[in-house]
């Protein structure tokens, strides 16, 4: 069962005083199993946020289907299992924290000692020291807005949590935070999906992958067959008389003395073939398997050209 | 219901955030400063004290409350997007309607509280300098309260969709459209009548004063302090008639605001 589900989505900005138009998005296809952390990665301007708005109803858009649950995302009554909180969150800084939440929790239905409850259990899962939650918002740094950010988006339990980069602007200690809520969370049965820039953390945490290049969704599934499916690379020690030069096409010359790169499995047997041939004595053979970011990387380039 | 709850949520947060706003102490204690000079401008002009002091609250009164309706108005939509508050807030489950609806009575509730406050110091004020108080001035401070409803309305109209400077500008033109399209439409028909303009430069001159006259809210309906500063009292029919008027016009105002709002995208 998907949580979130959207096929070929279209959207077109209208900028300017002669609305020109934009495509932001192009025939973007994803879905989100219901239980999951996906991760939505890709650079600035690729469509991330946008395809964010439009999962939470802020956004319209040209064509597609996009449904929560099973239900279209422009509904208002689906957005009571879905938490959000946009890049750069910005809140009424009139307000103290207690008081911001408690006009949320309202909103959302929420109101005495329950919402009490639920505001002291979100504020704590964000680690939003207590002594915070009573000074008005407008005296919060970055970090502390991004934490409050999140602690709306959770204070009604929703069975889906929309974080839109939640790691920016936040220290270690901040990141490792989030981390571990969307973990925690994640663990009571809540589906997150998240757009990060910070790889590493998508790598550490997401069960899936949607990766975005300049409006188009171009790799999508779990992070092992999104790397797998890019041959590793594969560093060959050998021993013997020194080669001047590559032998094999797609092999070339390491840092170290020795050394020689093999850029697919194939060029790999075919070299050590090689080797063989030429009484060459093999040291070792050690595999780079590519990170999240090599193959984004090779995705742009490929965008790109 | 559920609506109804959402509407009361954002009206007491727009309320809250209006009364820690700067703009309205300024304009709140300027109106308390021009209701006092009110007495000094009594003991200064030549006309009776009593009338000076009445017609000039009056006029503070409702100026006063024009800037609160115009400036802060328009303010909270605009502050709310560029802010980027209103992301948050609509990614509830909340319908935009709600949130226009909400904001607009967030307003009114702050208008209330400036006109009953200048009301009590206008009691106060009256009594002290023997200015003869009656109640049927309270008749022409509801029909101020009355306009401002509609003016509030107008601004929320254009700042659903339009910027701050444009959406001000807007607003002012409707409030002078709506206070001197009786007087265009008059003049042109006298005019006319006295044969100074005629053919067709006439008809389409008297068309458009009639357009104007029946598009614009005729917010000179709701200026009836001549008539209580001189101790005339308008009938209840009247007052009722121009509430219902006005409620009119801030239904399709709110309709057009909620309408336009609801298909916005919000960046």
């Amino acid at each position: 069962m998907q949580m979130i589900e959207i096929e070929a989505l279209n959207k077109t900005y209208r900028t300017g005083f002669l609305m020109q138009a934009k495509k932001a998005l192009t025939d973007v296809s994803l879905s989100v199993p219901k239980g999951s952390i996906y991760g939505f990665i890709g650079p600035n301007g690729a469509g991330k946020s946008t395809t964010i708005k439009i999962l939470t109803g802020l956004l319209t858009y040209d064509s597609g289907r996009v449904e929560i649950s099973g239900a279209s995302a422009r509904g208002i009554e689906i957005r009571r299992l879905v938490g959000y909180s946009p890049e750069h969150p910005y809140f009424y800084d009139y307000l103290t924290a207690r008081e911001l939440m408690v006009f949320y929790g309202h909103l959302v239905g929420l109101s005495g000692l329950e919402l009490q409850k639920r505001i002291d259990w979100a504020l704590e899962l964000v680690h939003a020291n207590k002594d915070w939650a009573d000074r008005r918002l407008r005296t919060y740094s970055k970090g502390m807005v991004q934490r409050i950010g999140i602690a709306q988006a959770i204070l009604s339990k929703p069975k889906l949590l929309i974080l839109d980069e939640p790691m920016s602007g936040l220290d270690p200690m901040g990141r490792r935070d989030v981390r571990n809520a969307i973990l925690s969370l994640n663990q009571e049965g809540v589906t997150v999906f998240y757009s990060s820039h910070l790889l590493s953390d998508v790598e550490s945490i997401s069960d899936r992958v949607g990766m975005i290049v300049d409006g188009r969704v171009v790799r999508e599934g779990k992070i092992h067959s999104i790397t797998d499916s890019h041959s590793a690379e594969y560093h060959v020690f050998i021993q013997g008389p020194e080669l001047q030069e590559a032998p094999i096409r797609g092999v070339k010359k390491g840092v170290q003395s020795g050394e020689w790169l093999c850029k697919s499995s194939q060029v790999k047997d075919e070299f050590l073939r090689f080797c063989v041939d030429n009484n060459l004595s093999i040291q070792k053979i050690d595999i780079q398997r590519p990170s999240l970011e090599d193959v984004l990387t090779e995705e742009i380039a490929r965008a790109e050209s | 219901m559920q609506s109804l709850k959402h509407i009361v949520v954002i009206a007491l947060n727009t309320f809250r955030e209006s009364i820690r706003d700067k703009i309205l102490y300024n304009l709140f204690f300027l109106a308390i400063a021009l209701v006092f000079f009110s007495i000094m401008l009594g003991e200064w002009s030549v006309f009776d004290r009593a009338h000076v002091i009445k017609s000039t609250t009056l006029s503070i009164m409702s100026l006063s409350g024009l800037l609160i309706a115009v400036f802060v108005g328009i303010s909270l939509v605009q502050k709310e997007i560029q802010r980027r508050t209103v992301l948050t807030l609509l990614s509830k489950p909340i319908s935009r309607v709600s949130f226009i609806v909400g904001k607009y009575f967030g307003l009114l509730g702050v208008l209330a509280v400036h006109l009953i406050f200048l009301s009590l110091l206008y009691y106060l004020i009256l009594f002290f300098t023997h200015s003869n108080p009656t109640w049927s001035l309270l008749s022409a401070i509801y029909l101020i309260f009355c306009e401002m409803a509609i003016v509030v309305a107008v601004a929320l109209l254009f700042s659903s969709f339009s910027t701050a400077v444009l959406s001000t500008l807007f607003t002012l033109g409707v409030y002078f459209a709506g206070h001197l399209s009786n007087q265009l439409l008059e003049q042109v028909q006298f005019v006319k009548k006295m044969g100074e303009i005629e053919g067709f430069g006439s008809v389409v001159l008297e068309r458009l004063a009639v357009w104007i006259h029946a598009i614009f809210p005729g917010l000179y309906r709701y200026n009836i302090s001549s008539f209580v500063v001189h101790d005339i009292t308008v009938s209840k029919s009247y007052l009722v008639w121009q509430s219902i008027y006005a409620l009119g016009y801030i239904g399709v105002f709110l309709g057009i605001a909620s309408w336009w709002f609801s298909r916005r995208d919000f960046l």
